[in-house]
């Protein structure tokens, strides 16, 4: 079987790479180990042809929906991160009860208008979200041991660790939608709706459901950072972050599943490698705008139309799994 | 009796426009029922009224009795009415399989948390099945892996008919199905659809072409200015005054 | 109690008046050229450090601070028409994307240049018309206003005298049949784009002594050009001003009796409910998204 040595070989690279960085360096690779997740779990979101501007809020919501939980009601931290997920999806789920009322550019609007919404409660209500200043002093996540290692969450390598197993595991979860039925659903939504709708299929609850586990996710990644950081509040999770995901998604490009996790991962080793070396950290924002402008100009598929020229043969946009089985 | 489908008094107003005048005939189970009439009659107006698409100003649509008029296109297609689109309206970006699979969507009910955990094989094995089924019916099947955007137009035509047809639908309905088609490849999808209605299927097909249905229709209901006109077998229909001078009336308008 | 109410409503239409100059700039842009800016904050953003490094840090005099902000931030329009919408012209996402990509680093140059804080700008004049113990009108409000009604006629005279403005309005109606008219694209969109901009920055400009200028004060600005836009119709530049209009006075009734932020919060509600129950908007019949 030499299709797994890859994936043994990133394996590999992941147990032992945290060991060679710093430790600024290791808090950076739990960001990016949550990241991807974030914009992985966006991607599904557009799947069906709405871009949201409510991701990162959504993200927000786990997070702060986690960090309660443990403060107000001591719930274990592993079952609040699981619960933040929960209570995201829910959220979403009553979300887009107006905004699919709205598509495109409309979707679009509604979405950063509820997303600022959900902020400025935050902001406004000092009981239960801490107003401006937020949530400080989340509990962490528990140590614990599993014989062969032991959690040590002070450490950003634990951290990460655990991080990158909670995230690989929704990855796969992810995936696995993906290239299921519902999965090609998703695709005819996006592509179009009126041929999916004569086939039978609900259009609204389609995009309704894509949203919602996309949330679910980016909650679950919310609340993984809250209970990291220690620390949330509402500018956390505000329209420079969202710029971020977009990049991230548009830079990697969105017709594959990898293609926005490439991106991410580009983006952050360019980031915290060359431009904190070079003394560049200020100029974050201005090098994502312009990043984000040359590759919507330039290479409007992204990273992966690059991979995609590498590798020989063509394969559809969407590869389906199962006629291989 | 209750009627098969049956369209009673259905109209159709835009704004001050009326498009659909209180249009009212049956077509009955397991025909092939032409609905026809000069540009601008309303055949396609009426179209959208039965598949869904539109919301009719006033009257019913019904389906062995069960108004289906004022449902949402996905309901109408759950009652075993799928329609086709009158382009080549197909998921471009997607294989031709993929396309027919999204046509199996109502018998092989997609379920997300199956799907997680890998327990939809038997979903999944049945609805390739009948996919390929659907494309082998239509002369598709050495296409399956092709990009739909990048078939021949006759092709498109006809897998969009096989998406409609991966449905096990009890009635199809077909927007100018031979448009774009050359001889022959109207000649082999008249013979597919004669194939599909002895199956049981009933098919209503509305085509602006009058000739190219007349040896295909079992009963024709032509229409004219949105009202009907008239009403019979295809003899019946060549014959009638009213279609005669409709037709003429609007080629005179196009001269 | 009628003072409070007079007061309130003096300064709803100071508001009034730079928040219409920002929503019809972008409903300008958003008519012509089919494209959302959500860089029309940090014009706006520009115009007013353009106040802040001509007026208060180079001493010229405020009008002529405000003149060339105006002329500033409409070339970096025409930038923006070139360098991303243009090429962009099929694409109305991307052009929406790529604006977002400009927003960032039109406020990474602020950073860069000001820095973060907060700049004093020294008032144009001190003067305030007192109507009554209660009731005063900064004469710095007034002037904005003026400016505001003044502009705003300007513009109004030319979409509606001259053949710039039938052009612009044809292009905006239906692109295709106005191309087919001899009208040229790009010089439309250039026209629109230059003054879109241009009224942001003025209106940026003009208040800069008024607000708290920092290089993150765009963000509150395009959401409630937003609103405004979504509430009075897109592509409808009178719905705009009525709704600027309107906005402003809720906005600021809510302000003034419970607080900012529950004010925010109202205007954001509004505009998800007039997009629930319309979606194109109050007064909006183009769709062009």
């Amino acid at each position: 079987m030499p299709k797994v040595v890859p994936w043994f070989a990133l394996l590999a690279a992941l147990i032992f790479l945290p060991h060679v960085l710093s430790f600024s360096q290791q808090e950076i690779l739990v960001y990016l180990a949550i990241n991807v997740l974030i914009v992985t779990s966006y991607r599904l979101l557009t799947l069906t042809g709405e871009w949201s501007l409510a991701h990162v809020v959504i993200m927000g919501v786990g997070a702060y929906a986690s960090a309660l939980l443990t403060k107000m009601f001591s719930v274990p931290v592993p079952v609040s991160i699981l619960l933040g997920g929960v209570i995201a999806a829910l959220v979403a789920l009553v979300l887009s009860v107006p905004l699919f009322r709205m598509k495109g550019f409309y979707f679009l609007i509604g979405s950063f208008a509820a997303g600022e919404i959900i902020r400025l409660l935050w902001k406004r209500f000092r009981e239960p979200f801490g107003g401006p200043k937020g949530i400080k002093g989340i509990d962490p996540m528990p140590d614990f041991s599993i014989g062969i290692y032991d959690f040590d969450f002070f450490e950003p390598i634990s951290y990460f660790y655990f991080a990158a197993i909670v995230v690989a595991v929704c990855l796969l979860i992810l995936w696995r939608i993906e290239k299921s039925p519902v999965g090609l659903t998703f695709h005819a939504v996006h592509w179009q709706d009126k041929l999916a709708q004569a086939a039978g299929v609900n259009v609204r609850a389609y995009r309704t459901l894509a949203f919602t586990i996309a949330s679910g996710f980016a909650g679950l990644g919310g609340a993984l950072l809250a209970h990291y950081v220690g620390t949330i509040n509402p500018n956390s999770f505000d329209v420079e972050v969202m710029v971020f995901v977009l990049t991230w998604a548009i830079v990697g490009g969105t017709a594959t599943f990898y293609g926005p996790i490439l991106g991410c991962v580009t983006l952050t080793i360019l980031n915290e490698v060359v431009l904190r070396e070079m003394g560049f950290e200020q100029a974050r924002p201005l090098i994502y705008g312009l990043i984000l402008i040359l590759s919507i100009l330039f290479m409007p598929k992204g990273l992966e139309s690059l991979v995609q020229k590498l590798k020989p043969g063509r394969k559809s946009a969407v590869p389906v799994e199962r006629a291989a089985e | 009796m209750t009627k098969f489908l049956e369209i009673d008094a259905l109209t159709m107003r835009f704004g001050g426009l009326t498009a659909v005048d209180g249009l009212s005939f049956t077509v009955d189970h397991g025909t092939i029922h032409g609905l026809i009439g000069p540009n601008g009659a309303g055949k396609t107006t009426t179209f959208n009224a039965i598949s869904g698409f539109y919301k009719p100003s006033s009257g019913a649509v019904r389906l062995r009795g069960e108004v289906i008029s004022g449902l949402k296109m996905h309901e109408v297609a759950r009652r075993g009415v799928v329609r086709t689109f009158q382009h080549s309206t197909l998921f471009a970006e997607l294989t031709v399989l993929e396309n027919a699979l999204v046509g199996t969507h109502m018998p092989f009910r997609p379920n997300i948390f199956a799907a997680i955990v890998g327990y939809d094989r038997h979903d999944r094995t049945g609805a390739e099945a009948r996919a390929r089924e659907a494309l082998e019916f239509f002369n598709l099947a050495h296409l399956a892996d092709n990009r739909a955007g990048d078939l021949s137009h006759g092709h498109q035509r006809a897998l969009g008919m096989a998406v409609a047809y991966a449905a096990h639908p009890d009635v199809i309905l077909l927007d100018e199905p031979f448009t774009g088609m050359n001889p022959e490849e109207t000649r082999v999808m008249m013979g597919l659809m004669r194939k599909l209605r002895d199956d049981g299927t009933t098919i209503l097909i509305v085509e602006h072409d009058m000739q190219a249905i007349m040896g295909l229709c079992d009963r024709i209901t032509c229409m004219s200015f949105g009202k009907w006109l008239a009403e019979g077998n295809p003899d019946h229909i060549r014959h009638h005054p009213s279609v005669i001078e409709a037709y003429l009336g609007g080629a005179r308008h196009v001269a | 109690m009628l003072e409070i109410l007079a007061q309130t409503g003096f300064n709803a239409l100071y508001a009034a008046s730079y928040i219409s100059l920002v929503a019809v700039g972008l409903v300008l842009i958003f008519g012509v050229m089919g494209v959302v800016n959500f860089a029309h904050g940090e014009l706006f953003m520009a115009g007013a450090y353009a106040v802040v490094a001509l007026y208060a840090d180079l001493h010229m005099p405020f009008l002529v601070a405000v003149g060339i902000g105006l002329a500033f931030v409409g070339l970096l329009g025409l930038l923006m028409e070139r360098a991303l919408f243009r090429p962009l012209r099929d694409n109305p996402l991307g052009g929406l994307v790529a604006s977002i990509g400009f927003l960032m680093i039109l406020q990474s140059l602020a950073v860069m240049g000001f820095g973060v804080r907060m700049e004093h700008i020294p008032p144009v004049t001190q003067d305030v018309i007192a109507f009554s113990e209660k009731v005063r009108l900064p004469v710095a409000r007034l002037y904005v206003i003026i400016a505001a009604v003044v502009l705003l006629s300007a513009l109004w005279f030319f979409l509606k005298r001259t053949r710039f403005g039938w052009a612009l309005r044809a292009s905006a109606q239906d692109p295709e049949a106005a191309a087919l008219q001899g009208i040229s694209i790009n010089q439309t969109a250039r026209i629109a784009m230059f003054i879109g901009a241009g009224l942001a920055g003025v209106a940026g400009a003009l208040t800069a002594p008024l607000v708290s200028v920092n290089p993150f004060m765009g963000h509150s600005v395009i959401i409630t050009a937003f609103i405004v836009i979504i509430v009075g119709g897109v592509g409808s530049l009178e719905g705009a001003i009525i709704a600027s209009v309107a906005y402003a006075f809720i906005h600021t009734v809510v302000t003034t009796f419970w607080d900012g932020v529950l004010a925010d919060i109202v205007g954001l509600m509004l505009m998800l409910i007039v997009l629930i129950v319309r979606p194109t908007g109050l007064m909006g019949s183009a769709d062009r998204a």
